[in-house]
């Protein structure tokens, strides 16, 4: 019954959140419109904190862990939009009783030892060529709008951050993606 | 005192079943009071169960939105509780305790900001606190607050009446049962005491019945002897007539030499005196206290013996009718109680003939019809007068005790009663038959008897003397006339007779001399001692030497008779005296010879 009842609102958030927002766009009194300055100065922390929080709605194949007490791996590739606030979110959660810890890196493959790796601009590395090396691993790449789009692609909807999820690569890589995570997502590309 | 303690002990006992139909009562109160606040208790537990069970459904679901801020989906999720009319209100509530998303119903508020708590009732609403709580980690990420509408007491209350009937029924019962049982057992006793009175008032109409057959047999008795001082009268006439007789032919018998005549004159005062015997010894009969002797008897015979005391009781303007054929069925009867009840008919005819008349005994052989009073063969016996006869009413009434038309003085009432107890208890039926003016004819039917007849009471034996005995006998008696007779008569038996005229002479006179071969004593004798004890004495002090007592008294008779004493009943004449001397020599030497 719940759970019927949380899929009917999941399909129902995905297709009401765009007009919520433009309404909340329009209403330059509500409490909840900040300025653009504001806006951008919350949204990486805010992406920061959801980066550590998809680590508990995320089941990884057995052999991604060494141990039971293995920390969540969180890698940043490239530049750093998330400073400090990464590492705050990660000391405050844990994900399924793992630590969570955060790294950041220049470069990544299949065998860096990422759960999850925020695909940002590297030098070394282009989003591209990570996406590919990732592509089929178990590991969850996010992605962030305006470039190409890793598991967890997040997107900035009126003044609220979202994501979209493509289950389909997750299962590849033999993740398993939480459906209550899947019923927030603005759009879930569904496992072939 | 039994009879008492038995109602008290139940008095004690009766209280006892309203106290346990009070006690169940209560019990069933308390039991039904704790049942509803069990049942309460209950209700609330579940309530909160299922609200925290809801909440915690809620604080999964609303764990994704709360961690990644979507208050949208949050409130999604709080409006799919909607559905649930149950749910007053519901507050979804980040980590800061800020609420995220909510759902109320008209009149219900929520709190802008939560904590969380235990479960409170309030106000017909149960509020649940839960916090939300990312899986697997225990980190919070918010609360969620729900209120669920908890039934109204009333309803509650409606629920329970239910119960709370069947108790008040079940006291109800209870309650009817107790006041029956205290009912049935006031009932009981009144019962008891009643079965009482009615065991006390059987009792008095048994000693009531007791007294009155004693009355009834004192009466009898006394009815008796008013037939006797009624036979009275004639029997003295009669006796004069007889010492008429006597006297006048022993003068003339001194007066003649002529053998001829002597014998006449001799025959004739022999004949007086054997009638005398005859009056004296039906006079005894009759006058006798005994018990019913039933004797199977030829009736002609018995009512040809009664002739001659018919005759006395009745006028000499009366006359007597006798028709009684040969060959009627010998009936069984108690001889005395059957001469007493034809007497008492035909006294009853000759006061209906006040000037004379004729009296019919007449008796044949009849046979009963199945239903009859008497079935079978019987010998019906009819008394008929030609007197004044009665009424239908009087007739139908005649054998009732006391019932008389006499005047007082003249007649007990009981007289005909007599006859009815005589027919029942001979197992046979009596009835009148009569009109006025054509006289009244009784019957008495008596059934036949198939038992041979009993023995004939000895009659007289030839009148000359017995074989001549030889022997001395030592008799004892008062009366010097009787004694000299006597000593004749027993030395015409070839006896010698010595005589002592008290008891306690005759012991002094055996004290010298005990070569007697009987002691011939009179029972009634003045002195310390009589007949009766000087057997005794005898017997005790000579065990070998025969006694004969007699005596012309039948109570004197009876008591000889009881204690197993050889008596010879006044008046006898020589031949009963041979017999009967004899009879105790013999009985003596046998005994003497066995032992």
């Amino acid at each position: 019954m719940m759970r019927g009842a949380a899929t009917r609102s999941g399909r129902a958030a995905a297709a009401a959140a765009g007009a919520l927002a433009l309404a909340l766009a329009a209403a330059p009194g509500h409490v909840r419109a900040q300025s653009l300055a504001e806006r951008q100065s919350l949204e990486y922390p805010v992406k920061a904190n959801y980066l550590v929080r998809f680590a508990a709605f995320v089941q990884w194949p057995p052999p991604a862990f060494a141990t039971p007490q293995s920390p969540v791996v969180i890698c940043v590739l490239g530049a750093d939009p998330f400073g400090a606030a990464l590492d705050r979110a990660a000391a405050a959660h844990t994900a399924g009783g793992r630590p969570v810890v955060a790294r950041r890196i220049s470069k990544v493959d299949a065998r860096t030892g990422c759960h999850i790796v925020y695909v940002g601009r590297s030098k070394e590395q282009s989003q591209n060529e990570a996406l590919r090396a990732l592509a089929g691993t178990p590991v969850l790449t996010v992605t962030d709008f305006g470039g190409p789009r890793g598991v967890i692609h997040f997107a900035v909807v009126g003044n609220k951050v979202k994501f979209h999820i493509d289950d389909r690569a997750a299962s590849r890589g033999g993740m398993t993606i939480s459906s209550r995570l899947l019923s927030l997502a603005l759009s879930v590309r569904q496992r072939g | 005192m039994s009879a008492s303690a038995a109602p008290e002990s139940h008095r004690d006992r009766r209280p006892l079943f309203p106290m346990i139909a009070l006690a169940s009562v209560v019990v069933l109160l308390v039991a039904g009071v704790s049942m509803a606040a069990f049942n309460e208790r209950l209700y609330a537990m579940q309530k909160v169960r299922e609200a925290t069970v809801q909440a915690d459904i809620l604080a999964a679901t609303v764990a994704a939105p709360l961690a990644f801020d979507d208050e949208q989906a949050a409130q999604d999720y709080v409006e799919a509780l909607a559905a649930n009319p149950e749910i007053a209100a519901v507050g979804v509530y980040d980590e800061r305790g800020a609420r995220v998303a909510s759902y109320q119903r008209v009149g219900e508020t929520l709190p802008s900001r939560a904590a969380p708590g235990r479960p409170v009732f309030q106000g017909g609403r149960l509020a649940v606190t839960m916090p939300v709580v990312q899986e697997g980690d225990g980190l919070a990420l918010g609360l969620v607050h729900l209120r669920v509408v908890v039934e109204p007491v009333g309803r509650r209350l409606g629920r329970y009446a239910g119960v709370g009937l069947l108790i008040l029924m079940a006291s109800v019962v209870l309650a009817v049962l107790g006041v029956g049982q205290a009912q049935l057992g006031r009932a009981n006793a009144e019962l008891r005491k009643r079965a009482l009175d009615l065991a006390d008032s059987n009792r008095q109409l048994q000693e009531q019945m007791a007294e009155r057959a004693k009355a009834e047999e004192a009466l009898r008795q006394s009815q008796k002897m008013e037939a006797i001082g009624r036979l009275t009268g004639g029997v003295a006439h009669d006796f004069n007539n007889l010492l008429m007789v006597a006297s006048s032919g022993l003068d003339l018998l001194d007066r003649t030499e002529d053998p001829e005549k002597r014998e006449r004159l001799k025959t004739g005062i022999r004949q007086a005196m054997e009638r005398g015997a005859g009056l004296t010894s039906q006079l005894l009969a009759f006058s006798r206290r005994s018990a019913l002797k039933p004797q199977v008897v030829d009736l002609a015979a018995r009512v040809e013996g009664l002739r001659m005391l018919l005759d006395r009781s009745l006028r000499e303007d009366i006359a007597v009718d006798l028709n009684l054929p040969e060959g009627l069925w010998p009936v069984e009867i108690d001889v005395n109680e059957f001469e007493l009840a034809v007497l008492n008919i035909a006294v009853n005819a000759r006061d209906a003939m006040p000037n004379g008349g004729l009296i019919t005994i007449a008796a044949s052989n009849e046979h009963g019809e199945e239903g009859s009073p008497v079935p079978g063969d019987f010998v019906c016996l009819t008394i008929k007068d030609t007197g004044e006869g009665m009424t239908e009413e009087v007739a139908a009434r005649v054998f009732e005790p006391f019932f008389t038309t006499k005047g007082v003085g003249r007649g007990t009432g009981l007289g005909l009663s007599q006859v009815y107890g005589f027919a029942r208890s001979s197992h046979g039926h009596v009835e009148a038959e009569s009109r006025p003016g054509q006289g009244t004819t009784v019957s008495i039917h008596l059934p036949r008897s198939h038992k041979p007849l009993s023995a004939v009471e000895p009659t007289p034996g030839p009148r000359r003397a017995a074989g001549r005995a030889k022997g001395r006998v030592l008799m004892v008696e008062d009366d010097d006339a009787v004694a000299s007779m006597v000593s004749q008569m027993l030395a015409q038996l070839g006896y010698r007779a010595s005589r002592a005229s008290t008891a306690d002479a005759a012991l002094k006179v055996l004290e010298a001399d005990q070569k007697f071969d009987l002691v011939f004593s009179d029972m009634v004798m003045p002195g310390d001692m009589d007949g009766r004890a000087l057997a005794r004495e005898i017997r005790r002090l000579y065990p070998h030497l025969p006694v004969l007592l007699t005596t012309g008294y039948s109570e004197a008779a009876a008591q000889a008779a009881g204690d197993g004493l050889r008596l010879l009943m006044k008046p006898y004449r020589i031949d009963a005296l041979a017999a009967a001397v004899k009879a105790a020599r013999n009985e003596a030497g046998t005994s003497a010879a066995s032992a």
